[in-house]
């Protein structure tokens, strides 16, 4: 896969409790939740999962083949930990045919486009639209504008990407995983809208 | 040693560490791949010895005209490896493929001085193939007179690295701490020409592509011969490629023209005997013997079945599953994928200068690569092996040319990510062109169909591989299960990147080996299962679907052992066979294209609407721009569509300039109206003939669907009739049954009805019995009657004599004689009586019997 194995420390250890339900929607202490990257090729996919797992950004990543997997736990406000297993697919437009696998049974659809990119926008609609289709019916989807750091390239505007978002009832944020901006904050904001079993506001 | 030297050498060019094939060696793998450095290097010696002396052994069987010259490869190979050895020197990665090729080229070089004075020896390769061109394809090469010229270029320069090795090793070891970039610098630029072939093909494609600027036919991409002594493995290995040649005859066709099969053939069939033909022109003493030689190597290439064939298969396995040497990997893949069997002369260089042209054209409607393609390359390039020293900017042009040339070869593959790791690698080990080749024979024959728009054969493999894997390790894929882990989300990308990135490159490289020697994906099943089998108990340990695949991932990762791999891969899953795959492969294939049928449907209207909107959005773009014109349609043809206007704006516009007044221009504009509503009728009949052909196509889909059905219902027809049959069988085993009941009862039957016969005779018998008794016993009442009457006739009897007895006395003699006789028979007739009759009445029968005694004694 494109990206190794995360940590071993990172993986594992840190969440005591983990729920056997895969789609992650019970606990309200601790949630495990699958999450899959999806959007055109070389919108920097494989980047943000590094920047989130890791801290790292390495500029000459490889191509990832098939799909790769991370698992990342962090803890929202409310003290409550989720562990996100992470499917970075390959994104050329073939290997769509091989998504299903990967996108069945996410809790977290998240749809990734280059800013300095109107194709990989097209993309993404195209993503969003197969979610909402193919997905699971309580899925939570966020839409991602990379490369925010590229402001002076930039060919999709962040209103088209709100209006867009808006529209399709997801979260819209733009980052950047080579300056790390907004990297961090799109997780956190993943874990807030996970649905919990016990009736909590999920603000 | 040599590895670990490099991989100093390259922490300054890059912050990861590499290992010794140049790739990135990930921080937490570092201290394993430290370990297993030896190993790697114990076995390389080892598997470099089997390999030299089997090679030996072959060419000694084979040809003994060239076993002088290839003892000398053999003997400058380990002379140098020991040399690279000894001297630390950091190039290792440029010198697996170069390392070999120069020995070729030193093997020529002395062949042709042997030549020269003893006038007897093989030729050099290069004068082999300038002479080849001459002979057996004049008609070819005087058509193209450049290439010809080419031709000669290229090997020429190839002997000027003669003396490389030395050079090399020396200049290496002054210099041991050396970065990859000063070694791949333009030939021009270094005086002495110590380059490896790799560094020259590559500065020589830097020279080529000024020249495609300015005369596409210029390039002759590098194309090099494989060293002698695997000759015989190429041609062995090259008879299975024979039969899928006619295809690409057919394909070549449109570059080569004229008489390619023909001339195909000769390439595939004479290239063995070439070194024949060639001394045929020089030496005449030895040319009947070569060119019988030839012959009777061609008569074995015909008959593969041949016994030694087979020995020599089992024992080539043998080495291939102990791994194949560095420096012979790259012609050794050639030899087994039958690169040079495939290679059609001129078709890679065309491909190339098609490219150019459409480049300098501007257009990409017709056979162009799809700008998609050409994208997603030109995306993929700088991310294939980032950093490796070897894809500076000229491996990038080398690595984008053999996938752009491959798009063009196969459209119906065109690009896929993951090829562009398989020509990287093979770039690494081979000159661009058998690179080129050998990445064919890959791609279209091993992976067929697995690369294409809709990757099915990779879906059918992954299937196959979750069914086998339930049969094979059951509990694992439970376990799996039971955590929500698919088999499938971790195999699919073993499968299609062929382990690359997934395993440690020693490992990658083992499994190719045998992968390519066998000619068929099976490898990639038996290791995916010995990854199972090494790590499955680990993996059953996990408690959740995160922590399964992060651990499979990091075990895969670090499976240094690659022996172990591969043994454990090809002997414990001997029962992983092709024609096992296929049977699955058909089985499962069904279901795949049902799902991606009813995909296609869905994607159709999304692409639809898409391309829709693209279109109306340029059509505003464009409308906005002539907008003049537009307007002054509009004002006249109120009913012509905006459509219309589209379509006719750009060419009004050019002659709305050159009107010279009102007057005209409105006579003009009538004109263009009619025009206008001319097209807008022809546009609308062209809409319904679209209309009409959509609806064909749409009807030609059911049809795929139906005829998918249709297949399906067969299956499950023949499924059916299948069961039907079984029934019957078991319905005529059941009558059997039953009959031979039946028959066992009508036995019974008869056995009763004879019992009854029995019992009723019994009875008769018995009552028979019963008669003859009553009768015995009526008798025996009779008999008593007399016994009665007897004895009161005794009785009296014996009164009338004792009245004789008194009377005696008076009675003379004769008389008294003749009472006695007659008292003396009734006497003895009574005892007889009394006898038989005791037993009755011995109660009662004693005074009687007294009697009767007394009466016999009387007698006596």
């Amino acid at each position: 896969m494109g990206c190794a194995s995360s940590l071993p420390d990172r993986s594992s250890g840190q969440l005591g409790v983990i729920n056997s339900d895969s789609n992650g929607s019970t606990d309200a202490k601790s949630l495990r939740v699958k999450l899959v990257l999806l959007g055109d090729s070389g919108v920097g996919k494989s980047c943000i999962v590094l920047r989130f797992v890791r801290g790292q950004f390495d500029p000459t990543s490889k191509v990832t083949i098939g799909a790769s997997f991370l698992s990342q736990t962090i803890a929202l406000q409310d003290s409550t930990t989720v562990k996100f297993e992470i499917w970075d697919t390959a994104g050329q437009e073939r290997y769509a045919a091989l998504a299903p696998l990967y996108y069945r049974g996410a809790a977290v659809g998240v749809i990734v486009y280059d800013i300095t990119s109107p194709e990989s926008f097209n993309k993404a609609q195209y993503w969003v639209k197969e979610l909402q289709k193919h997905g699971s019916p309580d899925i939570v989807l966020a839409l991602v504008g990379n490369k925010a750091d590229l402001h002076e390239s930039r060919e999709v505007t962040a209103q088209d990407g709100i209006d867009y978002a808006e529209k399709n009832g997801m979260f819209f944020i733009e980052t950047s995983a080579k300056t790390a901006d907004n990297i961090n904050h799109l997780f956190q904001e993943i874990g807030k809208r996970l649905p919990r079993q016990q009736p909590e506001p999920s603000t | 040693m040599a590895e670990n030297s490099f991989n100093f050498h390259h922490t300054l060019h890059h912050h990861g560490s590499r290992d010794s094939y140049g790739f990135v060696l990930r921080p937490q793998q570092l201290q394993r791949y430290g370990e297993y450095i030896h190993i790697y290097k114990e076995e390389e010696e080892e598997r470099s010895q089997k390999w030299k002396i089997f090679l030996e052994q072959q060419e000694n069987l084979d040809q003994p005209e060239e076993q002088v010259a290839n003892q000398e490869v053999l003997q400058v190979e380990t002379t140098t490896e020991s040399r690279e050895e000894a001297g630390s020197e950091g190039r290792r990665d440029n010198d697996d493929a170069s390392v070999s090729s120069s020995h070729s080229n030193t093997s020529k070089e002395q062949n042709r001085s042997e030549e020269s004075t003893e006038g007897a020896q093989l030729l050099g390769q290069s004068e082999k193939k300038v002479q080849y061109n001459e002979g057996p394809q004049e008609v070819h090469s005087t058509e193209r007179p450049q290439e010809e010229v080419q031709c000669v270029e290229g090997p020429r320069k190839e002997v000027l690295y003669v003396e490389d090795p030395e050079v090399k090793v020396q200049k290496t070891k002054e210099e041991p701490v050396k970065l990859p970039e000063e070694e791949v610098q333009p030939p021009e630029a270094s005086g002495v020409p110590s380059e490896t072939p790799e560094e020259l093909h590559v500065s020589e494609e830097g020279e080529k592509k000024d020249l495609s600027k300015t005369s596409k036919a210029g390039k002759v991409p590098y194309w090099g011969q494989i060293r002698p002594s695997l000759k015989v493995i190429e041609r062995l290995m090259s008879s299975r490629v024979h039969e899928q040649h006619h295809v690409k005859d057919k394909k070549s066709d449109r570059n080569g023209g004229d008489q390619l099969p023909v001339i195909e053939e000769d390439v595939s069939v004479e290239e063995e005997p070439d070194d024949g033909v060639e001394e045929e022109s020089n030496v005449k003493d030895h040319v009947d013997d070569k060119v019988n030689e030839g012959r009777d190597e061609r008569k074995v290439e015909d008959e593969p079945s041949l016994e030694p064939f087979l020995h020599w298969n089992q024992e080539l396995e043998f080495l291939v599953h102990g791994g194949v040497p560095k420096d012979l990997r790259g012609e050794v893949w050639q030899a087994f994928v039958g690169a040079k069997a495939r290679r059609v002369e001129k078709y890679y260089e065309d491909l190339l200068a098609e490219e150019a042209n459409a480049d300098e054209s501007n257009d990409d409607n017709n056979t162009g690569v799809p700008e998609k393609w050409r994208k997603q390359i030109e995306k993929d390039i700088p991310r294939t092996f980032p950093g490796h020293p070897a894809l500076d900017e000229h491996g990038r042009d080398s690595l984008r040319r053999i996938l752009i040339a491959y798009a063009r070869h196969n459209p119906s593959v065109g690009y896929c990510q993951a090829m562009n790791y398989f020509a990287g690698l093979l770039l690494l080990l081979m000159p661009e062109e058998n690179a080129f080749w050998t990445f064919v024979g890959i791609i279209d024959d091993y992976f067929d169909g697995y690369y294409t728009e809709e990757m099915i054969e990779s879906q059918v493999d992954q299937l196959v591989f979750e069914e086998l894997m339930h049969e094979i390790f059951p509990r694992l894929v439970g376990h799996l299960e039971f955590m929500g882990v698919q088999v499938a989300w971790v195999s699919g990308p073993w499968f299609l990147s062929i382990f690359i990135n997934m395993l440690p490159w020693e490992s990658v490289l083992r499994i190719w080996d045998v992968l390519l020697f066998e000619g068929n994906r099976v490898m990639l099943f038996r290791t995916a299962f010995a990854l199972m089998e090494l790590y499955g108990p680990a993996l059953l340990t996990t408690k959740d679907a995160g922590d399964a695949v992060t651990l499979l991932q990091s075990l895969a990762g670090s499976t240094f052992d690659s022996s172990q791999l591969v043994l454990t891969a090809c002997v414990g899953f001997l029962a992983i066979t092709e024609a096992r795959l296929v049977e699955l492969r058909d089985k499962h294939r069904v279901s795949v294209l049902e799902a991606m049928e009813e995909r296609s449907r869905q994607g159709k209207v999304w692409k639809d609407s898409k391309s829709l909107a693209t279109k109306l959005y340029s059509f505003k773009h464009d409308t906005g721009r002539d907008g003049r014109s537009s307007e002054g349609d509009n004002s006249l043809s109120g009913s012509a569509s905006t459509f219309d206007d589209f379509l006719c704006g750009l060419s009004s516009d050019a002659e709305l300039d050159c009107l010279p007044d009102l007057q005209d221009q409105v006579v003009w504009l009538k004109v263009e109206l009619c025009r206008l509503l001319e097209e807008k009728r022809s546009a609308i009949l062209r809409a319904e003939e679209l209309e009409t052909a959509l609806m064909e196509m749409v009807k030609q889909d059911n049809r795929r669907e139906l005829s998918a059905k249709i297949e399906k219902l067969e299956q499950e027809m023949y499924g059916l009739r299948r069961a039907l049959a079984e029934k019957k069988e078991q319905e005529a085993a059941m009558l059997e049954v039953l009959m031979r009941v039946e028959q066992e009862q009508k036995i019974t039957e008869e056995a009763r009805v004879i019992a009854e016969k029995e019992a009723a005779a019994q009875r008769r018998e018995f009552d028979s019995l019963r008669e003859k008794y009553d009768e015995a016993m009526g008798l025996i009442a009779q008999m008593e009657k007399r016994v009665v009457m007897a004895e009161s006739m005794l009785e009296a009897t014996a009164q009338y004599q004792s009245g004789q007895t008194k009377a005696q006395f008076v009675e003379p003699p004769g008389a008294v004689r003749n009472q006695s006789t007659t008292g003396e028979n009734t006497g003895r007739g009574i005892g007889r009586l009394t006898f038989g009759l005791g037993w009755r009445d011995k109660g009662k029968g004693r005074p009687e019997a007294g009697d009767g005694n007394t009466g016999g004694a009387a007698d006596t």
